[in-house]
């Protein structure tokens, strides 16, 4: 039943695409957000549901959908020099099959995440985005919270769906990323015009942004506890009530305490006492390791080259205090180790230009929808700015929310070229080159649109 | 259970925003933005 649904769905957005191009890419967004394929065990499963949707995506977009206002930009330049260069070194790899496995995915989401800005020629199309990017995941943090709230959760005992540990349904990927949509959930509670505000939309956006805030206490992944820590600092630089809301953040989380299976607290507390943790000894020792690596490949050695680490790491276990204390120390051994940071990943597969081109990536995402927020802050705070200049500051604001959000996470697992992350630099992409280009009038007419303004206003 | 009624919520909620994009005109073009392209 469930297969036959999630078949039908497919199908019928697909067939939907045919009147309106555009749905097509949300069909493929969702297909590569959700993977209905792994839950589904038959239809979906015995047919190439993501290549069908990337040529229906990709297709539909060349021959039917206007492409006048489609712009590219420099990041997109960057997407597509990142995507050669990984190409380049995956030819040279050290491991070349594992490298070629891992190519088979990495470069068809930067190619998509080149692609979607083309698309994202209106502002209902970049909603559109937000939302289907919301919703896919949002299904995984549904059932994912709805099970921790139920039953606590557990380390690698969380089931979202399918028992796999792969793309989102790996918990310290779906911690951060759950967390991550928090400011795209807000926006489109707010500025939604798919979903209008109201009270329905106010209360499923509440009852959503619980389940993904229970993700990391769900998976115990210590990396979701640092991205809800960062996003609540973030928060701090865009609401109305400073004091009210730190107030409020601090009595919820002493509120909330309680609450928290004890498995959790144990395993959140090992992010002070490091040295005692093996896990977290092992990262530390991975990133000794890359940072040895480079110095004789300063150009990386392609998808996977951690897999020719060796490691001895200590681990040290202090016990009682004061006078009687004692220290239990533990040497173990460990190989083909992965990254655990993305910052790591990059530099041990792609050597420092990856990195360099990476960071470039990430960098100017941060400084473009920093450069959008102020923009657009001081025109809707123009008085009688009307409500088609409300939106696009908080939704600059949302995307670099949720990129520092996974800029603080990818430093504790390694999603330097996950889809979801790569899907939302081409939003930005996309919000940068459609806010330019009908900002293009305005700036060669600007008097004309000030007067405009005020009349409106009046 | 519970996966089903994850599933059953999120696909109903994107099925119709999906139908509602197709009855949208300014899917495909901004409304305040004039005639079409091309």
């Amino acid at each position: 039943m469930v297969d036959l649904a999630l078949f039908m769905f497919v199908v019928a957005l697909l067939a939907l695409s045919l009147r309106r191009p555009f749905l097509a890419v949300m069909a493929y967004l969702y297909v590569d957000i959700l993977a209905p394929q792994k839950i589904s065990w038959h239809l979906l499963a015995s047919i190439p549901i993501s290549l069908i949707t990337f040529v229906a995506a990709f297709g539909l977009w060349a021959v039917a959908d206007d492409k006048t206002d489609s712009r590219f930009s420099l990041r997109q330049g960057l997407l597509l020099v990142l995507l050669v260069y990984c190409g380049l070194t995956t030819l040279g790899a050290d491991f070349p099959e594992a490298a070629a496995d891992k190519w088979a995915w990495v470069w068809k989401a930067l190619l998509f995440a080149i692609f979607l800005p083309l698309t994202l020629r209106t502002r209902l199309r970049i909603e559109a985005t937000a939302l289907f990017m919301v919703l896919s995941a949002g299904a995984i943090a549904i059932t994912g919270g709805i099970k921790t709230a139920l039953t606590g959760g557990g380390y690698g005992a969380l089931t979202m769906f399918v028992a796999e540990n792969s793309g989102l349904y790996e918990g310290s990927i779906i911690s951060c990323v759950a967390i991550a949509i928090i400011p795209l959930i807000l926006w489109l509670a707010r500025y939604g015009t798919i979903y209008p505000p109201g009270p329905l939309v106010r209360v499923f956006a509440v009852a959503l942004i619980f389940a993904c805030l229970l993700i990391p206490v769900g998976t115990q992944a210590r990396t979701g506890l640092l991205c809800i820590g960062m996003l609540g600092i973030l928060m701090l630089r865009s609401v109305r009530h400073r004091f009210v809301y730190l107030g409020g953040a601090v009595a919820l989380a002493m509120a909330a305490i309680p609450f928290l299976p004890a498995s959790f607290t144990a395993r959140m507390n090992t992010i002070e006492n490091h040295q005692a943790d093996q896990s977290a000894s092992t990262r530390i020792a991975v990133w000794k390791w890359t940072l040895g690596y480079v110095q004789d490949h300063p150009f990386g050695g392609g998808f996977d080259a951690y897999r020719s680490n060796r490691l001895v790491i200590e681990t040290r276990q202090v016990e009682g205090s004061g006078s009687h204390t004692d220290i239990e120390t533990k040497t173990v051994t460990d190989q083909a180790r992965a990254y655990h940071s993305s910052y790591f990943e990059m530099l041990g597969e792609q050597g420092w230009p990856g990195l360099a081109l990476w960071l470039w990536l990430q960098l100017s995402g941060l400084w473009q929808m920093e450069k959008l927020r102020r923009r657009w802050g001081r025109r809707a705070a123009v008085e009688g700015a009307g409500p088609e200049l409300q939106w696009q500051a908080p939704l600059a604001n949302a995307l670099q929310q949720a990129q520092l959000v996974y800029l603080i996470g990818g430093a504790f697992v390694g999603i330097a070229f996950q889809p979801f992350i790569l899907m939302l630099i081409g939003m930005q992409c996309g919000l940068w080159t459609y806010l330019k280009r009908v900002d293009e009038p305005a700036r060669t007419k600007r008097p004309a649109i000030t007067g405009l303004q005020a009349s409106s206003g009046a | 259970m519970v996966d089903l009624f994850a599933l059953a919520l999120s696909h109903a909620l994107l099925a119709l925003a999906a139908w509602r994009l197709v009855l949208r005109g300014d899917l495909d073009r901004d409304i305040d933005q004039g005639p079409p392209h091309g």
